[in-house]
């Protein structure tokens, strides 16, 4: 009797624990990490040094996504990917780039301006929500550019928007990434294209 | 009879097989030249799918396919992958930003970082490939089952491929459009089961892709 008590529990640790753990972790949230790679944009590079200072809202950006009912589905993390994708597209834009951690370090760092990227909307469209064949990211952005004292240069919004080509057999972690990627890729298409044209940028060139 | 023999009358069996399993496709193309065009050795050709419209992208497989077709045969031209092109002119080529015009590419070749990369590249045509396959028609249904004696499938299905693309050809060093070519393919595929699945694909993307590849080759040379 002893012995098939102890190969009830045995059984129970061994096999019915992991199972449970396993249908649990079915039922909860998928975990979607962006990853891609950006190439580097081929533009003339203007002649300024710029500190960037990603704050903890863009560094650990996260968007979780609802299933019909009302339940956690997917949760996208995108955070280290968009440092990923700055760090490779302020280089090519500005002569010279630092990361900064903190506004002080922009005076030490003798900068001409300090850009502070922030994401302000993220959505996601899925083909089982939207009955198409592509999944789709859009992204609104806050970028904002101040002085190495704080002082406000220029606030604009940017969008961005990915959507994957029709396929009918990719997984939806793998969609999503590839829709996101699209979106980050026409993140630094329009912003290194259009930093310029912005009217309060353009007022602070001409004026240094 | 020797081997050699029944390996020969295998191989014809293989060829009559594959002759009715692949349906039939009917494949138009048309051709419109609005300019001399030549090519040299050294300059090569870029083929690029249009992208910017929301309904719609044109499947870069197809370009691929295209491009690789160039590049490959009698009269093989040098053609740059899609990619490749892309990424080392990013960002003027997104889908957002890449010209639609040829005044567009005029405003582009000023920027003196996108002239040199085209000089390295050595491109002398760009190719936009724009366009879709649909799918239409479809009717019939099969239905499959599976017991403890075995399973298989019974019905018939049917559909209609329809590939229409165009090609526009860019010449890089007049910074005009010399042509169009357009190819236009449909095929009707069927798909009996009787216990297994028989598919007859029309090939109608593989075709339209053939097509238009030889007639874009022809077409750069100048013949």
């Amino acid at each position: 009797m002893t012995k098939q008590r102890s190969f009830n529990s045995k059984t129970f640790r061994q096999v019915l624990l992991p199972a449970l753990a396993l249908l649990l972790v079915g039922c909860g949230v998928n975990n979607v990490t962006i990853e891609g790679s950006f190439p580097t944009p081929n533009i003339s590079k203007l002649p300024l040094s710029v500190a960037v200072y990603y704050d903890d809202a863009l560094k650990q950006f996260a968007y979780l996504e609802y299933s019909e009912t009302g339940s956690e589905e997917y949760n996208i993390e995108s955070g280290q990917s968009h440092v990923e994708l700055f760090d490779a597209v302020l280089p090519a834009m500005f002569e010279n780039v630092v990361e900064i951690t903190d506004m002080e370090q922009a005076q030490a760092q003798n900068v001409d301006a300090v850009f502070m990227p922030l994401i302000e909307e993220f959505q996601l469209a899925l083909p089982s929500k939207t009955k198409l064949d592509v999944y789709e990211v859009w992204i609104k952005y806050n970028m904002r550019l101040v002085t190495p004292e704080g002082d406000y240069i220029a606030d604009w919004v940017l969008t961005s928007y990915g959507k994957t080509p029709t396929e009918t057999f990719r997984s939806v972690e793998a969609g999503i990434n590839e829709a996101a990627i699209v979106a980050l890729r026409d993140l630094a298409s329009s912003f290194s294209l259009t930093f310029t044209q912005v009217p309060e940028v353009r007022d602070w060139l001409a004026s240094i | 009879m020797n081997s050699y023999g029944l390996q020969n009358r295998a191989k014809v069996f293989v060829l009559i097989a594959f002759g009715f399993l692949s349906a039939c496709t009917s494949t138009t193309v048309d051709e419109f030249r609005q300019g001399e065009t030549g090519i040299e050795s050294h300059e090569s050709v870029v083929v690029l799918g249009r992208r910017q419209a929301s309904d719609y992208e044109t499947d870069s497989d197809f370009v691929e396919c295209v491009g690789e077709r160039m590049a490959r045969g009698d009269g093989a031209i040098n053609v740059v992958p899609e990619q490749e092109f892309v990424d080392a002119m990013f960002p003027w080529f997104e889908p957002r930003t890449a010209p639609l015009r040829t005044r567009d590419l005029e405003t582009l070749m000023a920027e003196d970082v996108v002239a040199r990369k085209m000089g390295e590249f050595g491109i002398r045509y760009i190719v936009w490939v724009d366009g879709f396959t649909e799918t239409t028609d479809r009717q019939g249904s099969i239905s499959c089952t599976i017991g403890p004696g075995g399973g298989g499938c019974f019905g018939f299905g049917t559909w209609e491929d329809d590939a229409n693309f165009d090609a526009r050809v860019w010449d890089v060093g007049s910074l005009t459009n010399v042509g169009t070519i357009n190819t236009d393919a449909s095929g009707q595929s069927y798909l009996p089961a009787l216990v297994v699945p028989i598919p007859l694909i029309a090939r109608v993307e593989a075709n339209a892709c053939s097509r238009l590849a030889t007639q874009l080759k022809e077409f750069v040379q100048g013949s």
